[in-house]
């Protein structure tokens, strides 16, 4: 009896000391989540950029950044209606902050919060030549944490189907830049990507659902992603001995140039044209035949009974 | 008629054999094959035909990995099919079991190009006679060399696709950079035109026709009735008994 007094008393306890100190950020979430969640829309901040209300709660908490705090990451608000939290910006994340302030210029520390987590990611990503686009170039078009990723609120785990950046949707997002017209004019960068990846063996079997065929980042380097004339990339000249070679053993000289971006060339062009050409006439000499010869025949059985030989 | 054969000199029989056992042997594998390629092939070279009906297709045929090895498979075991043929058709001809006549070959001849002119007459009710033919009408020589054709371009271009560092150390360095694209768009073109043509040209002249409906047993048996024979291949039946065409005369 008293053993179970004991229980009844003290189980409801022991449950609240241990929510308790998770209490504190998460109760700090909810405040702000309180309006968010319910906010549709966007607003024009000061500085002219719109900005995105609404926190969808239930996608925001199964994300793989569910468990974190709204102030984990919006540090230092420098362009909105509320009052800062007072919590000093650490050093990494502001000298992050300053590099990358042309593409973010609402909230440059939000978007930069992500190296205390990432941070050999991040860094990375800032040498890639995604990163050297908004560091060294200063544009504000150059692929960054969201780019790729989506919204940090609601980034998935990596082996989840709907992950932006999993086999599923790699090349649709990459797509969104590389399948640009006006971006690959801009940066002068092979035009024919997505249509030579969809036609080559590796995007059909991808599309047809085979597990193990490779997707950009499996041949292009992910994170430290380098300029296709970079001789660091990984498909660069005979790197490429290496890279095909992760799945096609003894990839040599004479097999690495299978795969291109390029346009088709004039030989595999006017080929494909002849072919068209030899299946055309071919169709047309088979399909009149056997159309002509059934009506003949019909015309046999009907007019010329018994005539037949 | 078939009175006045059995009356002849020179028993005529009520059939022969067309093809022997390994003729009969190399064409179900050759036609095996050629499922199993269309089928899993036809998925990959329209893999984004709308609705997902081809991955839902390819999972039909175990999914792409499995369905990549039944590709192979069939492949390598079609290309052995046709070498087999060529290495027994060289023996036939080495033992003179088999000798080229101009009635029975299934060499391509200046008769089969009139052949079909004096066909296409007819269809269009030009000229009241049909084309005769010899052991293999130009229907037949095409449905035939089209293989060969077929071995050539999609099998040689299938090869390197599948083994292509085997086949890469014959490849020229000059060619290294269009060479892989050509061969995948041999390979899809051409055994687009392989399909169709079968399901047309083979499909209607061998079993819709209204007189092979559903189809000849011939595949099977090997046999042709001297009746179906003599009405198809008139030439060859006459030169095989030629005491009967005397006797109808």
């Amino acid at each position: 009896m008293p053993y179970k007094k004991v229980v009844c008393f003290a189980a409801p306890l022991l449950v609240l000391a241990l929510l308790l100190p998770m209490k504190a950020s998460a109760q700090e979430s909810a405040n702000c989540l309180a309006c968010h969640s319910s906010m549709k829309g966007r607003v024009k901040a000061a500085s002219g950029n719109l900005i995105e209300l609404n926190i969808d709660t239930q996608k925001f908490e199964s994300s793989v950044h569910g468990a974190l705090a709204c102030t984990d990451c919006h540090i230092k608000f420098s362009d909105n209606p509320h009052s800062s939290p007072n919590a000093p910006v650490p050093q990494e994340v502001l000298s992050v902050s300053s590099k990358i302030s042309k593409k973010y210029p609402v909230d440059p520390v939000a978007a930069a919060a992500c190296v205390q987590c990432h941070n050999e990611t991040y860094n990375k990503v800032l040498e890639s030549v995604h990163g050297r686009n908004i560091t060294v170039k200063h544009q504000t078009d150059g692929a960054l944490c969201l780019d790729c990723h989506g919204s940090p609120h609601y980034i998935l785990p990596a082996g989840n189907p709907g992950a932006l950046m999993g086999r599923q949707h790699q090349v649709e997002t990459c797509g969104k830049c590389h399948g640009n017209k006006a971006l690959n004019e801009k940066y002068k960068m092979e035009e024919n990507v997505m249509e030579s990846f969809e036609e080559s063996f590796h995007g059909r079997k991808l599309a047809l659902g085979h597990t193990r065929v490779p997707v950009c980042s499996s041949c292009h380097g992910s994170h430290d992603i380098k300029a296709a004339d970079d001789p660091t990339s990984p498909v660069f000249g005979n790197n490429r001995l290496k890279t095909c070679g992760k799945c096609h053993k003894g990839a040599n000289e004479k097999f690495i140039p299978a795969i291109t971006h390029k346009m088709p060339g004039p030989i595999p062009y006017y080929t494909e044209k002849a072919l068209i050409l030899l299946v055309l006439g071919v169709f047309t000499f088979i399909i009149s035949h056997v159309l002509l010869e059934a009506f003949s025949d019909i015309r046999d059985a009907i007019f010329r009974k018994g005539g037949h030989e | 008629m078939s009175q006045t054969a059995t009356t002849s000199t020179r028993e005529i029989p009520k059939e022969i054999e067309r093809f022997n056992v390994t003729f009969r042997i190399q064409h179900i594998i050759m036609f095996t094959t050629f499922l199993l390629l269309s089928f899993t092939g036809w998925g990959l070279k329209y893999a984004y035909a709308p609705g997902g009906v081809s991955s839902w297709w390819i999972r039909v045929w175990g999914g792409p990995e499995t369905a990549g090895i039944i590709h192979r498979v069939a492949g390598v075991t079609m290309l052995l099919d046709f070498i087999w043929h060529v290495i027994y058709l060289f023996y036939l001809l080495g033992t003179k079991r088999m000798t080229i006549n101009l009635k029975t070959t299934i060499i391509p001849l200046p008769k089969d190009i009139f052949d079909v002119v004096q066909n296409f007459l007819y269809f269009f009710g030009l000229s009241k006679e049909k084309a005769r033919f010899g052991k293999y009408s130009y229907a037949q020589k095409f449905d035939y060399w089209a293989v060969f054709w077929g071995m050539f371009i999609i099998g040689f271009s299938g090869f390197s696709l599948a083994f292509p560092m085997l086949v890469s150390h014959i490849i020229p360095q000059f060619a290294t950079a269009w060479i892989w694209q050509l061969l995948s768009i041999m390979h899809s073109d051409e055994a687009l035109l392989a399909i169709v043509f079968i399901l047309f040209w083979h499909f209607y002249n061998e079993h819709l026709k209204p007189e092979n409906f559903p189809m000849s047993w011939l595949w099977i048996t090997g046999k042709i009735s001297t009746d179906t024979l003599k009405h198809h291949h008139p030439i060859e039946y006459e030169m095989l008994f030629p005491d009967a065409k005397k006797k109808e005369d």
